[in-house]
């Protein structure tokens, strides 16, 4: 199985690294070279930070593209993590408005608080939706790790666990191979090798 | 619900890991003396976050530096926050790239602004955690940067407002006078300040037992308690204090056996 982290220049992809190998996988590759990419039978989009930035980045570099035909049309199954995750969405309304690379019908939208700190970080109750793979084993609430100010919106069937938060927002969504989180998973102990494991072992 | 954190802060200089008093630092081993003395990837699993901060006094020098955090890195599945001497976006992205997930940042915030805002633009303000350390001086709180040496001309709680409009992400408070000590955190002004604050709030300085930790956890506007004695916490000290503050149902993350 060949793994590959895509890099896009954003952010700490080293953990994410080092976690999957300590699962026991000895393919993983940090990559943001197509050839490599194009190999892959499982792919990562981690990444922290400015969404407007991101996808800059990765237009630079012509991922979108190879993403859409990988993900969309070959069905490789792809984990998004935080910024990955939203990434993953239409579009976000950071700096006036960016569009995504538009795999999941969602929306990224700031935390609006009066009354709590943004951004909202650490580890947080997920409420475990069990009809997603990636969550098999779980039962209940579970502690995950976040840090993030934006969060993702959605109406579409796409087997959300939700979080809570000055009100509920997703934590992870799972449409068909197309898996993300907000909350990291290389970061939240075992809960996170747990949920990794799925994304290895059900996709 | 949102959980507290119970963070470890690694105090680092010259190759070493230190014990720190009032910032007066004695050194307590190399990383590798850590971990077999300390077993420290397994305490790593009773903490909810690490912060590794060099400290070392002249040179800061990074590149040996991101070096050693790597070999922490490896097998600690919790998020580690380092700095100490970032001076550029480089020095940035060598840490991003030697396994930190967020950055902590204290004399820059001070001095060197736009280079505050353009790694909030680059990273992300959650990726950004602000440290300041403070004193009492004749009755007042002064902040200092550059390892306790300097005062900053501006009071704390302008000093704060300052920061937080930096847009940073979180902010690291520790108390100079308490640091090392072990007689607990100093609330008399925690408690003041962390009403004024909108960005989580980590404590720090003077923690020397799980009773210590358990006061900071019950304040509302505590979001975080960090402790850097490795005295009085590494071995079995934080183990026992997690646990204790688990039974007396705490509002602290759990999570599965290994």
């Amino acid at each position: 199985m060949k793994l590959v982290i895509i890099d896009y220049g954003m952010g700490n992809l080293y953990s994410l690294k080092s976690t999957i190998e300590h699962l026991g996988s000895s393919d993983v590759t940090i990559s943001n070279n197509i050839s490599v990419i194009n190999q892959a039978s499982k792919l990562f989009l981690p990444g922290v930070g400015s969404f407007v930035k991101a996808m800059s980045k990765i237009k630079m570099l012509k991922l979108d593209k190879i993403l859409n035909d990988l993900i969309i049309k070959k069905k490789i199954p792809i984990l998004g993590i935080c910024l990955g995750m939203q990434l993953l969405c239409n579009s976000s309304d950071e700096d006036g408005g960016a569009e995504g690379l538009g795999f999941i019908e969602a929306e990224c939208k700031k935390f609006n608080f009066t009354n709590l700190k943004v951004p909202h970080v650490g580890f947080n109750q997920v409420e475990l939706n069990i009809n997603a793979k990636i969550n098999e084993g779980f039962n209940g609430k579970n502690d995950f790790y976040f840090t993030h100010s934006y969060k993702v919106q959605s109406n579409q069937d796409i087997n959300c666990s939700f979080c809570n938060y000055g009100g509920d927002f997703i934590a992870s969504f799972e449409k068909e191979n197309i898996i993300g989180t907000q909350f990291h998973p290389e970061l939240s102990q075992t809960n996170g090798l747990k949920l990794l494991k799925n994304f290895l072992e059900n996709f | 619900m949102l959980r507290k954190r119970i963070i470890f802060t690694l105090i680092y200089a010259d190759c070493y890991f230190n014990q720190s008093r009032n910032f007066r630092l004695q050194k307590v081993g190399n990383i590798d003396w850590l971990e077999q003395n300390y077993k420290f990837k397994e305490i790593s699993y009773f903490l909810d976050e690490l912060i590794v901060i060099n400290a070392t006094r002249n040179n800061k020098e990074i590149n040996s530096f991101s070096k050693e955090l790597k070999k922490i890195t490896n097998s600690v599945f919790i998020p580690i926050t380092a700095g100490g001497g970032i001076n550029s976006i480089d020095d940035a992205k060598l840490l991003f790239n030697s396994g930190a997930d967020k950055l902590i940042l204290n004399s820059i915030l001070h001095t060197r602004p736009d280079l505050v805002k353009d790694l909030v633009k680059q990273y992300g303000s959650q990726s950004l955690v602000a440290s300041i350390d403070y004193r009492k001086l004749d009755g007042t709180i002064a902040a200092f940067t550059n390892d306790g040496t300097e005062k900053i001309d501006m009071n704390i709680v302008d000093y704060l407002k300052y920061v937080e409009n930096l847009d940073i992400g979180e902010i690291y408070l520790n108390s100079i006078d308490r640091d090392g000590t072990g007689f607990g955190y100093d609330f008399s002004t925690i408690d003041d300040l962390a009403n004024q604050l909108k960005k989580p709030l980590i404590i720090a300085g003077g923690a020397g037992n799980a009773d210590h930790l358990i006061q900071g956890l019950k304040r509302e506007k505590v979001d975080a308690v960090a402790t850097a004695n490795l005295f009085n916490f590494i071995g079995d000290g934080l183990v026992n204090a997690r646990e204790e503050i688990i039974s007396k149902n705490l509002n602290i993350a759990k999570w599965g056996k290994r």
